[in-house]
């Protein structure tokens, strides 16, 4: 009798332990504030938190048992929706290994319609090796985004303002330099100078950060229309030959003949190529070499722009942060005061804009070499 | 001495008084005869009355702003159809309607003001009057 009376005593104990674990587990998911939901292997949910009914509207009953890419549809800013095979669950679930594209929003449609910025993290449920399901959770990201926009906003507005005086000293300066207002001494002139200097350098910052803040803001507008690249390297050359023969740098230029037109916006090309030739002059050294080709790719039907120089190269270490806002290499901070740190970043906003691609190969104290393809599927002929 | 056989008058729209000045001074030094407005409103007045060569025009400014100041100019008579008109501002091309305006009147031109020089601006405007 003591056996059964103890068996009972343990069965109920075993039965409290796994209620009180299953309060625990309870009380642990609904205290999460991100959107959670399970999906079996088919995709089908089998648990939602309380932050998800409130996130996309729909009740825990409601969606049970249901395909959860029918019940929470994603689309991209502009409103197309993600398809099933896209949807990074369902590539989760096949066992694909997904990175998580952070730059890339997407929103989430509730059930009254409307829709959110969401960012998600989606992770495989696996048993003895096999994926059996798939947990999300997601955070809305509105206020992140409008905070990202002020901001951005912002950095428009300050830098708009700071053009004009700017323009001031600028032309006050050029009119003191010009003798308009009498005579300067050499050393009045040249302090003069290095006032005009610092204000032009501030100019091409506010620039600069315009560029950056018109991109983040997507308000930047591509022009494209067919252009002969081979002039628009040659005319960006003239405008740095000064720097050029100043550090008196071998500068070779060689492209093919029979390069023709291409559907690029000239102005925004024209910004990689100073970018470009102007970071090589900038740190290469006295009397080095730089080369700049361009070579048709009749095959792939790309264009490829190709500067390199003998300069002082790219820090292994930092090879992957060159394209970062704001990032400068420390083999050059030293060197080179002059630098925003912005040039790469725009350069490459734009080249992935234009649908080409942007890559380097570099070592430190042996050179850099930059390459930039641009496609060229329609072509037109000179 | 550069002989010349007519004095160009430029007429500058412009609020901020050391941006004004400095125009101002730049262009008497150049052999330009020059009339100043401080808003598009006054602006407009002086434009139709003296009827200068150019018009070289700031946006953002109080009373009136320089877009509007060339709508209403382009309504009037066939002078005021046809004076080219230099917008010098600050702003950038983000606003893509007031680009689109001023990309389809054909004798108006944008500048931004702290790319340009004065000397860079006195060729330009050379330019553009000698084409008339």
């Amino acid at each position: 009798m003591n056996v059964h009376k103890n068996k009972i005593k343990k069965n109920i104990l075993k039965e409290f332990q796994s209620l009180q674990k299953k309060a625990l587990n309870e009380a642990i998911l609904s205290s999460i504030g991100d959107g959670l939901v399970v999906v079996d292997k088919e995709g089908r949910i089998t648990y939602v938190n309380q932050a998800f009914e409130k996130m996309v509207g729909w009740k825990s009953e409601e969606v049970l048992g249901r395909r959860v890419v029918e019940v929470v549809p994603r689309e991209s800013e502009k409103g197309e929706v993600v398809l099933f095979n896209e949807r990074i669950l369902t590539k989760v679930l096949s066992g694909e290994v997904v990175i998580a594209d952070l730059t890339n929003p997407f929103y989430y449609i509730r059930k009254d319609k409307t829709r959110f910025p969401a960012s998600s993290i989606v992770n495989p449920i696996l048993l003895g090796g096999e994926i059996i399901g798939v947990v999300e959770t997601f955070r809305d990201i509105t206020k992140e985004k409008e905070i990202d926009k002020a901001k951005t906003e912002f950095v428009s507005l300050a830098s708009h303002q700071l053009r004009t005086p700017l323009s001031t000293i600028s032309w006050y300066t050029e009119m003191l330099l010009a003798g308009d207002a009498g005579k300067l001494n050499s050393e009045q002139a040249k302090y003069l100078d290095e006032v005009y200097k610092g204000n032009q350098r501030m100019i091409s910052l506010v620039n600069a950060l315009l560029s950056v803040s018109r991109m983040d803001l997507g308000t930047f507008v591509l022009e494209p229309e067919p252009t002969d690249v081979v002039s628009l390297v040659k005319s960006v050359v003239i405008e740095q030959k000064p720097q050029i023969d100043r550090k008196k740098i071998k500068f070779s230029f060689e492209f093919e003949k029979n390069i023709p037109l291409i559907q690029v916006d000239p102005k925004l090309l024209s910004m990689v190529v100073q970018n470009l030739l102007s970071n090589s002059v900038k740190y290469t050294v006295d009397k080095g070499k730089i080369k700049i080709s361009l070579i048709l790719d009749n095959k792939k039907k790309t264009l490829l722009f190709k500067i390199s120089d003998n300069g002082y190269g790219i820090p292994k270490n930092q090879q992957d942060k060159i394209f970062t806002k704001l990032f400068r290499a420390d083999n050059v901070r030293g060197k080179d005061t002059e630098g925003t740190g912005l040039g790469l970043y725009i350069v490459k906003a734009i080249i992935d804009s234009s649908g080409g691609k942007v890559y380097f190969e570099s070592k430190e104290d042996e050179g850099t070499t930059f390459y930039v393809t641009l496609p060229c599927n329609s072509l037109i002929k000179k | 001495m550069i002989l010349k056989t007519k004095i160009s008058t430029i007429l500058i729209v412009e609020d901020e008084v050391s941006l004004r000045n400095a125009l101002r001074d730049k262009f008497i030094r150049k052999g330009f005869k020059i009339l100043l407005a401080k808003d598009g409103e006054a602006g407009l007045i002086i434009a139709v009355q003296e009827q200068p060569d150019l018009i070289l025009l700031d946006i953002i400014m109080p009373k009136m702003n320089g877009m509007i100041m060339l709508k209403k100019l382009r309504q009037g008579n066939k002078w005021s159809k046809n004076v080219p008109v230099v917008l010098l501002s600050n702003l950038g091309a983000d606003d893509e309607k007031m680009m689109k305006e001023i990309s389809e009147d054909k004798l108006a031109f944008y500048l931004v003001k702290s790319d340009w020089s004065l000397d860079g601006l006195v060729i330009k405007i050379r330019e553009k009057i000698s084409l008339i």
